[in-house]
């Protein structure tokens, strides 16, 4: 089963996307900090994780590079409210996958997870 | 909750909705007033964001509400789609999706295959959709066919399915927040509307420096660029046509008659100039203001009677037009006092000001404008004598009927050529 992190500090959010997701049959894990996403991502390694930026203590772009430099396969969605081009340059130079504003809409999202998890099992 | 209930309730939403202009905080209301007296898991609000073609939520509340930054709906959601697409059943509208129904729809189509394959795909899709919503029923608000939002709304907290009852209330409910979410976006239009226009005076008055600049170098072009300005405005009614010409003669013939020193060649340009220019302003009033056929509601009222001051404003940069600024702005005041936009009285206000409105509005009365037809000469000539001393300076009104009477007697085919011009 295809395992996905959602990474948010709104527990109704990461809520919301687990249950989404896991209708959808895939095994959902939820962190609501950067420092718990970190842990999540080095014991249960998922393919995927969706990360959002504003969150207080270890920031969505701290852990992206955190991620990113220790575990580089794993596939990093940005999914956040702040939309401004430094940000998400500065997020795609990081090494994120993909960038998502919120409101997203979520048949773009199953696609895009959906996507990323196809492309990682070309690679491998 | 009863019929009888919802009667009421609706009742008192409805008369707390006229109170609310914010149409969001009428939603928000609304999803609040949902949950609580109805007993829902959650209800949450959609609305269309026009600029992006896409439903977003405005609200969500109840125990199992729905993280409303988090996601949208996109014109081509499926649930979003079924609203749209037409009753294959009925003529007009769907009016409501119930999760029970729906299931129905999907197994039915499971077993006798009477639906084709893309139809039991999009069903599905619905399904699922409507399961991620975790909700029992959509109810969707239309304006004119136009789907504006969808109430969506969780099950019961005791698991009873909806009564007809209720869901004709939730549709009540829903068209009432539509008719609201139209007119607060019509409002938040007009305003748009108005800020483009004072975009556009911007940009005139931006025109006018640049004409300044060239009237210093060339003085024979200077009145052919106040006449083109003039033209503008009256280029904006068909009706008024035929306007400058006539009102400029009046004008002059009043002016002469009250003994006005015309030979002073920078008072006689001047007088012309305000006699053409008196209604500058209205190049900035939308035209679904100045060309509307009914009568002007209050608002629109407000924004019409600025065009003395924006007029005014126009005027502006030109400095050899200075006095004329000032004729324009004063030329809606009363002899009273009543009048727009100082409330000056008598002598106070320019004389030439006082010349423009009685010519002004003899003019008004003999022409046929978009909302009515054109009275006789005598007509207005009597509307005139009601208004001196109070609307008009009396002096002016007598000198120019008296201007009027000579011109007339002078030329035998005068009154005709008057109603032509008219």
């Amino acid at each position: 089963m295809v395992k996905l992190l959602v990474v948010d500090d709104e527990n109704e959010i990461c809520e919301f996307l687990k249950s989404f997701f896991e209708e959808r049959t895939y095994n959902v894990m939820v962190a609501n900090s950067g420092e718990q996403a970190l842990d999540v991502v080095k014991q249960e390694k998922p393919q995927v994780v969706l990360l959002d930026i504003k969150m207080p203590g270890m920031d969505g772009i701290q852990t992206l590079r955190e991620i990113k430099t220790k575990f580089p396969k794993t596939k990093v969605i940005m999914v956040t409210a702040i939309e401004t081009r430094d940000k998400i340059e500065e997020c795609l130079r990081l090494g994120a996958d993909n960038y998502i504003t919120k409101p997203l809409s979520l048949e773009y999202l199953e696609n895009d997870v959906r996507e990323k998890i196809e492309s990682t099992a070309r690679s491998n | 909750m009863t019929s009888q209930a919802y009667h009421e309730a609706l009742i008192s939403a409805a008369k707390t909705m006229v109170r609310v202009q914010n149409p969001r905080s009428l939603l928000k209301m609304i999803a609040r007033f949902i949950v609580q007296q109805v007993g829902l898991t959650h209800a949450s609000i959609v609305i269309h964001e026009a600029k992006r073609n896409r439903y977003i939520f405005v609200d969500s509340k109840g125990s199992e509400r729905i993280p409303t930054k988090l996601i949208r709906l996109d014109r081509n959601n499926p649930l979003i789609e079924w609203f749209l697409e037409k009753d294959p059943k009925g003529k007009g509208k769907k009016s409501f999706l119930l999760y029970s129904e729906l299931l129905k729809w999907v197994n039915a189509n499971h077993t006798n295959g009477r639906y084709k394959e893309d139809q039991k795909a999009h069903l599905v899709e619905l399904k699922n959709i409507m399961a991620t919503l975790k909700s029992s029923l959509c109810v969707p608000g239309f304006y004119k066919g136009e789907l504006l939002g969808v109430l969506i709304l969780g099950e019961k907290i005791d698991h009873e399915s909806f009564t007809p009852d209720e869901i004709s209330f939730f549709q009540a409910l829903a068209n009432d927040a539509s008719i609201a979410l139209k007119a607060a976006n019509l409002r938040e239009n007009l305003l748009q509307q108005n800020l483009e226009l004072e975009l556009k005076q911007k940009e005139l008055k931006e025109k006018l420096h640049e004409i300044e600049l060239m009237r210093t170098r060339e003085q024979a072009t200077y009145h052919q660029i106040v006449l083109s300005l003039a033209r503008e405005v009256y280029a904006k009614d068909p009706y008024t046509s035929g306007h400058l010409a006539h009102v400029e003669k009046l004008g002059i013939m009043t002016a002469q008659e009250m003994s006005y020193d015309l030979k002073d060649e920078r008072k006689r340009n001047t007088l012309t100039a305000a006699l053409h220019l008196h209604d500058v302003g209205k190049i900035g009033i939308p035209d679904a203001i100045l060309k509307k056929k009914g009568p002007l509601t209050d608002e629109e009222w407000k924004v019409m009677r600025q065009h003395p001051i924006r007029g005014a404003k126009i005027l502006e940069p030109l400095t050899e037009f200075r006095d004329v600024g000032k004729i324009v702005l004063h030329h809606h005041e009363n002899y009273d006092g009543t009048g727009y936009p100082y409330g000056l009285k008598g002598e106070d206000i320019p004389l030439e000001s006082r010349i423009i409105s009685v010519v002004d509005a003899f003019h008004a009365i003999v022409s046929t404008r978009c909302y009515r037809e054109g009275r006789p000469v005598e007509v207005a000539f009597s509307e005139l004598e009601k208004g001196a001393g109070t609307q008009f300076d009396a002096d002016v009104v007598h000198a120019f009927i008296r201007a009027y009477q000579k011109a007339e007697g002078k030329q035998s085919a005068g009154k005709r050529s008057i109603e032509r011009i008219a």
